[in-house]
């Protein structure tokens, strides 16, 4: 177990923050948050509500500047990096409100995902086209499987405005997918969805995390984490309380304070 | 030197008008979020409403006219909000159909004051003022009539936002529209107060544009718009007191402005203002935080 | 009456050029380009400059004078609206949100106005440019009469052009990347897309647009000024788009039938009514506004609203189409239907 931003000698970090402070009108929402991702594993970031997490995943991602601190995508400094150049570097996220592109259909919202289409380039919309073509075929046709395996490819047509909220959720993370992430970052995934949804979802994430993702998840639901993650980082009043396996940190007596005291009683009642 | 302190001068009648005008201005925008693109319309009609009593109907004192014009045009604000604005603010909420809406508003406005009036200018039926000197400007009566209007408006405005429960609703809602529904507060009322005010004042502005300008027609106020526009943003958008700092600011640079380049462009000068602004402190003098 | 006929012919064409333009940029990327007629101004003042000769002994003021031919002045006269569509954007474009842009743009749009009324030396200033050479017109030998339908076949042949050419773009992954923009900015560039960049590529390919367009209003009349273009003409664009149907290839072609053509120019027919000039006018322009509240009320998707428009698949299936990836049954829809709440 650790504190801070150390991991162990044989894990690489796909991601690294360190210092991370944000302040909201005076108010501190991120107090020095720091804490690497290990590649190729699922992270789960938890922490009690206000805890600065989505912020964290908002300046993670690029959405949000951070006033001081640093941020490492590899080898790479990005700190305060606006979110496309982020995204072009392989970090996708997702948000916790599911935002799909409400006016395009399903298999358009995928579409939009992949990086450097040879087609948004108006020289080659003209005076390229079958270049164009062909990689929009290749584009459909992973849309598509990748529609397939999310349930999704017979609402393909569909205007995503149009979808449920349970298909939105996994709209959402569909898109990211489509896109080949490095790292994704996936803020509450399974909030609001129904059980069975959530088993479904869980089971995708694993899949990605077999593919070669790098994943950090805000997550909730400690049995979720149990299950599926492999590393925790916690967060309380903003910044990192712990990091380390979920069972070396039930154990952690600052973060059984904080967060985990509930649920440690009901471990210990099975 | 002079000169300079002669267009000082104009420039504080400029500010007087423009000071009116932005904070009509800025207190719907705070209310409703969405800027009234006819707002210019609503300036030139309360003139026109004055101009009638003034000119035609009844033969009213200036004055007089500029006052009952002005609620005129408060009373008509709160009509068009309730059949018009209104519901489409309401069924259109992310969207920017209402800024169209606004706009169309404006057209439709801004003719039918043509068909009324016509294009032919008009003048307000008040005596000739004669150019007194304070210190070293020189101000006709009503140049300071107007000046002194615009004071009292805004302690006036100044007082009912921070003493009066209404001011205090307004801020609420101005700062947080559904946390201010959840706290008990009538929203409709204050949205229709809120209309009244802004047409009220907008009457008068615009009255007082064209006592100022010395005539009036119904594309007055339509093309004062965009200082009026500038002076709220340069001064922050959503902020009262910014729509006051930024009137007086345009006021007096656009006249000042004047003593050295060609007199008509110095209402330009507020567009180039407006551009530096934007973009050396794009939130504006006094903006809250949230709006930008 | 037949030239009657050709000239409403004409802005028919015109003005759906003009709303492919603003719908480039505000239907496909949501930019509310409130200074639209601007950039409109800005190509017909240099498609006219520049096929105007010199301005020395034409009693005229204005800069340039190249005498250049048709087509060139035109292509010119785009480049004009797009070089103005760059300074704008590169000021104002990052630094606002859609309702603040709007008052910079109309802002700019009455100043803009302002200036072209007042400084006469750019062009002409409130009277405006005159005696602009009507193009073609010495070659074939067309006189008055014939150079109306003569210029309105030409224009509808520009506008089929320029159309073919939106569908293109409207179709591409760049089309779909302004949609993806105008429905969510954040998702967009969480995506990887250069918000800036994607708007300024929308500014620009609109501002061409506008710029022709404006370009053939004054090769049509052979003159131009400022009572062409107040502010209000943008919400006539606007007009056309929204009432035929933001969007929809037929819907611009509608809507510049409906605003432009009949209910802007076919009541020139119409007698004036004596004692009472330009009311008819004014009613006309009032007449817009309303009608397009109304539709926007009771019909916002316009007259001939777009269809849904496929991005074709390709006729490709997927690998696995009995949806046994590698998660087996729970991907059926079954497990979906349970408990989604919509």
């Amino acid at each position: 177990m650790t504190v801070g931003g150390v991991l162990d000698r044989t894990e690489i970090a796909a991601l690294r923050c360190d210092g991370i402070t944000k302040a909201f009108q005076g108010v501190h929402a991120v107090n020095g948050a720091a804490f690497d991702v290990p590649e190729g594993q699922i992270t789960a970031l938890i922490g009690p509500n206000g805890a600065g997490k989505t912020t964290v995943v908002n300046i993670l991602s690029g959405a949000m500047r951070c006033d001081s601190g640093r941020e490492f995508l590899g080898e790479t400094e990005v700190t305060n990096w606006p979110s496309y150049r982020i995204a072009r570097l392989g970090l996708l996220r997702t948000f916790q409100l599911s935002r799909e592109l409400g006016g395009l259909t399903v298999l358009e919202n995928l579409l939009t995902a992949p990086a450097h289409q040879e087609g948004e380039s108006l020289a080659n919309v003209f005076f390229r086209p079958g270049r164009v073509r062909r990689q929009e075929r290749e584009h459909a046709e992973r849309a598509l499987d990748v529609l397939d395996i999310y349930g999704l490819y017979q609402h393909r047509d569909v205007r995503a405005r149009e979808l449920s909220g349970g298909q939105k959720k996994l709209l959402e993370i569909a898109r990211a997918v489509m896109a080949e992430p490095k790292i994704l970052l996936l803020d509450e995934p399974m909030a609001g969805v129904n059980p069975a949804l959530i088993e479904l979802i869980g089971a995708y994430i694993v899949d990605l995390r077999e593919s070669g993702v790098t994943v950090l998840m805000i997550e909730h639901n400690l049995n979720v984490v149990e299950q599926i993650c492999d590393y925790v980082v916690v967060l309380a009043e903003g910044r990192t309380l712990a990091t380390g396996r979920l069972n070396e940190l039930r154990q952690n007596t600052a973060v059984v304070k904080a967060y985990l005291g509930e649920v440690i009683d009901a471990g210990a009642a099975h | 030197m002079q000169l300079f302190w002669l267009s000082l001068g104009f420039g504080f009648v400029t500010a007087s008008v423009l000071a009116i005008a932005a904070v009509g201005l800025s207190l719907q925008f705070g209310i409703t979020n969405y800027v009234n693109f006819a707002y210019g319309d609503f300036m030139a009609l309360g003139g026109f409403f004055a101009y009638v009593l003034n000119n035609e109907v009844f033969h009213l004192n200036i004055w007089i006219a500029l006052v009952l014009g002005a609620l005129a045009m408060g009373a008509l604000a709160v009509i068009i909000n309730r059949l018009i604005l209104g519901p489409f603010a309401r069924r259109f909420r992310s969207g920017h159909y209402v800024l169209i809406v606004t706009f169309g508003l404006s057209l439709i406005l801004l003719n039918v004051e043509y068909s009324i009036w016509g294009a032919q200018v008009r003048f307000f039926n008040m005596p000739i003022a004669q150019a007194k000197s304070i210190g070293p400007m020189l101000l006709t009566k009503n140049q300071l009539i107007v000046m002194a209007i615009a004071v009292v408006l805004m302690i006036a405005v100044h007082t009912m936002l921070k003493v009066t429960r209404l001011g205090k609703c307004m801020r609420a809602m101005s700062d947080d529209t559904t946390l201010a529904m959840t706290s008990g507060i009538d929203t409709n009322r204050i949205t229709t107060i809120t209309w009244f005010l802004s047409g009220s004042l907008a009457g008068v502005a615009g009255t007082v544009l064209g006592i100022s300008e010395g005539n009036l027609t119904p594309a007055s106020g339509e093309l004062f718009l965009f200082v009026i526009f500038a002076a709220v943003i340069v001064g922050g958008v959503g902020s009262i007191y910014g729509a006051m700092a930024g009137a007086v600011l345009i006021g007096l640079a656009t006249e000042i402005s004047a003593a050295f380049i060609n007199p008509s462009y110095k209402l330009d000068i507020a567009f180039v203002i407006l551009i530096l602004a934007l973009l050396t402190r794009p939130s504006g003098l006094f903006s809250r935080p949230g709006t930008t | 009456m037949t030239y009657y006929v050709f000239t409403l012919v004409f802005f028919l064409f015109d003005y759906w050029i003009l709303a492919m333009g603003l719908n480039i940029q505000y239907g496909e990327t949501g930019i509310l380009n409130f200074a639209y007629i601007g950039f409109v101004a800005i190509g017909a003042y240099f498609t006219g400059v520049f096929s105007l000769h010199s301005a020395k002994g034409t009693g005229q003021f204005y800069i340039l004078g190249l005498g250049l031919p048709f087509p060139l002045n035109l292509l010119l006269g785009g480049i004009a609206a797009m070089s103005l569509a760059l300074l704008v954007a590169l000021i104002t474009l990052r630094r606002l949100r859609t309702d603040y842009l709007a008052i910079v743009l109309i802002s700019l749009s009455l100043v803009l106005y302002d200036f072209c009324n007042n400084y006469v030396g750019l062009f002409n200033g409130a009277d405006g440019l005159y005696n602009v050479p009507e193009p073609f017109a010495k070659p074939f030998g067309l006189n008055v009469n014939s150079f109306i339908p003569f210029f309105a076949c030409v224009a509808a042949v520009v506008s089929l052009l320029m159309w073919f050419a939106m569908s293109r773009v409207m179709r591409s992954p760049m089309g779909r990347t302004f949609r993806a923009v105008r429905d969510d900015e954040v998702v967009a560039a969480a995506l990887g897309k250069n918000v800036f960049g994607v708007k300024l590529k929308s500014m620009l390919i609109g501002s061409f647009y506008a710029g022709v367009g404006g370009g053939l209003l004054i090769q049509f009349g052979g003159s131009f000024n400022p009572t062409a273009w107040l502010p209000g003409e943008t919400f006539v664009v606007f007009a056309v788009l929204l009432v035929g149907g933001v969007g929809s290839n037929l819907g611009m072609f509608v809507g510049a039938l409906l605003v432009e053509t009949l209910l802007i120019h076919l009541p020139a027919f119409l007698p004036e009514i004596p004692g009472h000039p330009g009311l008819i006018e004014y009613f006309d322009s009032a007449l817009v506004g309303i009608v397009l509240m109304v539709m926007l009320w009771f019909r916002p998707q316009g007259v001939a609203p777009e269809r849904l428009r496929r991005t074709p698949s390709f006729g490709v299936v997927p690998q696995d189409s009995d949806n046994s990836g590698a998660i087996g049954s729970l991907s059926s829809p079954a497990a979906l239907e349970l408990g989604d709440a919509p």
